[in-house]
């Protein structure tokens, strides 16, 4: 196999995601009960023999580096195998944040030098998938192609998300785009990029040194792309599994709540997905204990929780304490939450080390409207619930509502929420 | 602690254990869902701050060298920080198999002058306990003893399977009795000991036998300042299958002292080769769990009622689980009822199966003195077929086919073994794990 780099795009925060981001990048953001979306893309370079990877971070950083830590947990590790965080720097060429997707990796171009791949695969740590990369580069080699980029079909509604592409030929696999336009007002094809590139080097080299024209020249879909088509031979593969692109607090939702069907689209027991088990003290967690009262139906639960109240079609990271009385229907409570005696919570989704006071009711009642101040962005029902916030006792919030992170039980000046309330 | 060097003696049968400790040696045994019996003896170190640790294995090593690797697991490493493992070896002054605990650490005591170690601290690898060895090293160094040893009271019936010793208010030991008929005292050793190093070398140089309890102990109480350090929590030797099974369920009560919460026990989690993570629990519509500890990776769509399930046990839909310890990857499928079974890792139970029936009238037909108190023991990756009643003291040996249990005519206290193949392909390493 000749040498591939890969440089994953983990630097943005996307708005969308609302409280669930404030503290962390897209890519740390919690998933299925245990892992981190990043760990889907790192597995996934794993599994495909791709080992030396240069991380591009921005937005929050801290959280990606902890979770990263010695790239030990996938395989990344020893003398040619290796995960290398490239924060932004000052320096002589480079001196500012990345403005771009472009602009990150042509910052960071004297970093591919020094390993000298062949191939360059740019890739978002964005997204829940499971693909092997190595058939990308085979599909690329087959049509000597330049530059490869990887498409999922995905309904017109909610297309303009996203860059489209009309590819020619109808082969299943792939063929050479004919046009392309990120993030199009008008929709010209269900062909969606996931924002996977595969630079030949030389062509990699063409865009950094004949394209970029900083700071002008930013993300690769709107600057780069639709020029070097032209230029270069630039070609679609299209990928025919599940990918979810979770950018939305309901897409999110969507997106976990799948895995407690019985045939979950996302056959996550199957991907050999890895994540770092140091990170958060997985590890060092006990298997979890189920009380004499509890009852725990169409859930997933790891490690290290303690239940003696009820939980039903819910999903609990590592940590998470249900005491007598409580209940849970509904809801994603990532690491450590506690939820104390008589607490009820319906369609909850609540970050790290929230507690919920005794007899609080979250999530409650009838779903009516959407969220006042983010009308476009919570209006299914789910109430939202910042990092190491701690509900007061017997407060009372409705649906569609968002808690931001680390309020503390005296800051709540009512007992009540009603629906679509945002408290910060 | 830089002048203390801990030897952990993993080498026993565990024969008591049975089919258990076939495949593995005891330490290696699982415990408490995902844990290995050792890990609770490595926790302790690691929490106690000693930087070295030599391991000495003789039976069945490989699913426990497996198991510690590099010692990372419970960060002995760092240039200054090790967890070796040390097999009886032939050269020069070790030239035998290790031929009792006093020896094992006489053939092994270059490990430690290489430390520099002051006192030696000589651990057992098959205890399920919580200790910080730290204040029984400060109690070592006030009384300038030469042995210091662990002790609690146990119940009076229980005092001739321990070392016994009687003390005076100093806790200096007056007299020891090695697993007496008639006890003195219940004050019954842990086989924890500390040891000056110096002295240690001394001894070993004249001892008459190879064991710490029944010689060196025995002999250094007449001559040499012996102590005996108090311990009040929570300590369980798990060397019969009833020891083993009760003190899993000790995880299950409140009150038991054994709180795996509070213990921070670490174990390693890769050493199956499964590094890839398990998922979460998934529990199906129809589970009811009560009073129970789960592990990681498991499914559960059917009832576990006061059990133990360590990683990707598999409770299909309608199957009963009451009072087990169930191993990693074992299938139970639909409406199978297990009562009081251990069942080791990937023992398969066909739908309807019946499992720990009626009465224990009778103990273990093979191993009477091992199973008569109504537990059922499946081996590793023993197959019961559908429908199958298997009744309590059963013992199915590992590997056992459908074939085979089908074979037999089963009654209480049945031992069933697995069929010997002419030129049978051996056990290879993977089943050892």
């Amino acid at each position: 196999m000749k040498k591939t780099l890969a440089m994953v795009l983990a630097g943005g925060r996307v708005e969308e995601l609302s409280v669930i981001t404030l503290f962390r990048p897209k890519a740390a953001v919690p998933f299925a009960g245990l892992y981190r979306v990043i760990d889907f893309p790192l597995s996934n370079l794993m599994n495909s023999g791709i080992d030396r990877i240069g991380i591009l971070s921005q937005y929050r950083s801290d959280s990606l580096i902890n979770h990263i830590g010695s790239g030990a947990a996938w395989d990344m590790i020893g003398s040619f195998r290796g995960i290398s965080m490239l924060p932004p720097m000052k320096g002589t060429r480079s001196s500012d944040w990345y403005k771009g997707t472009a602009d990150a990796v042509y910052q960071n171009m004297e970093f591919i030098s020094n390993y000298d791949p062949d191939y360059v695969l740019v890739l978002s740590g964005d997204h829940v998938y499971h693909m092997d990369y190595k058939k990308l580069i085979k599909f690329h080699e087959s049509v000597n192609a330049d530059l490869t980029l990887a498409f999922v079909k995905v309904p017109k509604k909610g297309a303009e998300r996203f860059g489209q592409a009309i590819i020619e030929d109808d082969s299943r696999e792939g063929g050479r785009i004919l046009r392309y336009a990120e993030k199009p007002s008008r929709f010209i094809s269900p062909w969606a990029s996931m924002t996977i590139y595969l630079f030949s080097r030389q062509a990699l080299n063409f865009v950094m040194d004949e394209m970029m024209k900083p700071p002008e020249t930013k993300h690769f879909g709107n600057d780069i792309f639709p020029v070097l088509l032209d230029k270069k031979r630039v070609y679609g593969y299209k990928f025919h599994s599940p990918w979810a692109y979770t950018r939305t607090i309901d897409e999110y939702w969507q997106a976990n709540m799948d895995l407690l069907k019985d045939n979950p689209t996302f056959e996550i027991e199957n991907w050999n997905v890895r994540t770092n088990l140091e990170n958060k003290h997985i590890l060092d967690r006990t298997p979890s204990l189920f009380g004499p009262n509890s009852l725990v139906q169409q859930s997933l639960i790891h490690h290290g929780c303690r239940i003696d109240g009820i939980v039903k079609h819910s999903i609990l990271f590592p940590g998470v304490h249900i005491e007598e009385g409580a209940v849970v229907e509904n809801s994603i409570l990532m690491f450590n939450t506690i939820v104390k005696k008589g607490a009820k919570l319906t369609q909850v989704l609540s970050d790290m080390r929230v507690v919920f006071g005794e007899n609080s009711h979250v999530g409650v009642g009838e779903l009516a409207g959407t969220n006042i101040e983010y009308p476009n962005l919570l209006n299914t029902g789910i109430t939202l619930v910042g990092k190491g916030t701690h509900i007061p006792a017997n407060l009372e919030a409705g649906k569609n509502c968002i808690i931001y992170p680390n309020k503390r039980e005296t800051d709540f000046p009512k007992t009540k929420m009603e629906n679509g309330r945002t408290f910060k | 602690m830089r002048d203390c060097v801990a030897f952990l003696l993993a080498g026993g049968m565990g024969s008591r254990l049975n089919i258990l400790a076939k495949t593995r040696a005891k330490p290696a045994v699982p415990f408490g869902g995902n844990y290995r019996i050792i890990d609770f003896t490595l926790s302790n170190i690691m929490h106690s701050g000693i930087d070295q640790v030599g391991i000495l294995t003789q039976y069945q090593p490989y699913s426990l060298m497996q198991h510690i690797r590099s010692g990372e697991a419970w960060d002995f490493i760092g240039r200054s920080r090790s967890a070796r493992i040390l097999p009886p070896s032939t050269g020069i002054n070790a030239s035998d198999w290790y031929r009792g605990t006093a020896d094992a650490v006489a053939q092994n005591l270059n490990f430690a002058k290489r430390f520099n170690a002051r006192q030696v601290l000589v651990l057992s690898g098959d205890h399920i306990y919580h200790m910080d060895y730290r204040p029984m090293m400060r109690f070592h160094k006030k009384r300038k003893a030469d042995i210091t040893v662990a002790m609690m009271h146990v119940p009076w019936r229980d005092t001739k399977h321990f070392g016994i010793a009687t003390v005076d208010r100093d806790q200096r030991i007056l007299d020891w009795q090695e697993k007496p008929d008639l006890a003195k005292n219940n004050l019954a050793s842990m086989g924890v000991y500390v040891i000056e190093m110096k002295y240690l070398e001394r001894v070993l140089q004249n001892a008459k036998g190879f064991d710490f309890g029944k010689n060196i102990i025995h002999d250094a109480v007449i001559n040499d300042r012996v102590f005996a350090y108090p311990f009040d929590g929570y300590w369980a030797d798990v060397g019969t299958l009833r020891a083993f099974w009760n003190s899993n369920m000790d995880i299950l009560r409140r009150d038991s002292g054994l709180n795996l919460c509070q213990w921070h026990v670490r174990t390693n989690l890769d050493d199956e080769g499964h590094v890839a993570d398990r998922l979460p629990t998934r529990f199906g519509k129809n589970a009811q769990i009560k009073n129970s500890l789960i592990s990681f990776g498991c499914f559960v769509d059917g009832q576990v009622i006061h059990s133990i399930l360590s990683p990707g046990v598999r409770i299909e839909k309608g199957a009963r689980v009451i009072d087990s310890v169930i191993m990693h990857d074992v299938v139970v499928k639909q409406k199978a009822q297990l009562t009081e079974v251990i069942a080791d890792k990937r023992a398969y139970f066909g739908a309807q199966s019946e499992i720990g029936v009626g009465e224990a009238s009778q103990p273990n037909e093979k191993f009477p003195k091992h199973i008569f108190t109504g537990l059922t023991v499946i081996g590793k990756a023993a197959q019961i077929p559908a429908m199958t009643k298997l009744y309590r003291n059963t013992i199915i040996e590992p590997f056992c086919g459908k074939d085979v249990i089908a074979a037999q005519g089963l009654h209480v206290g049945s031992y069933v073994k697995q069929r010997r193949v002419k030129n049978a392909v051996p056990l290879t390493e993977n089943n050892f794990s």
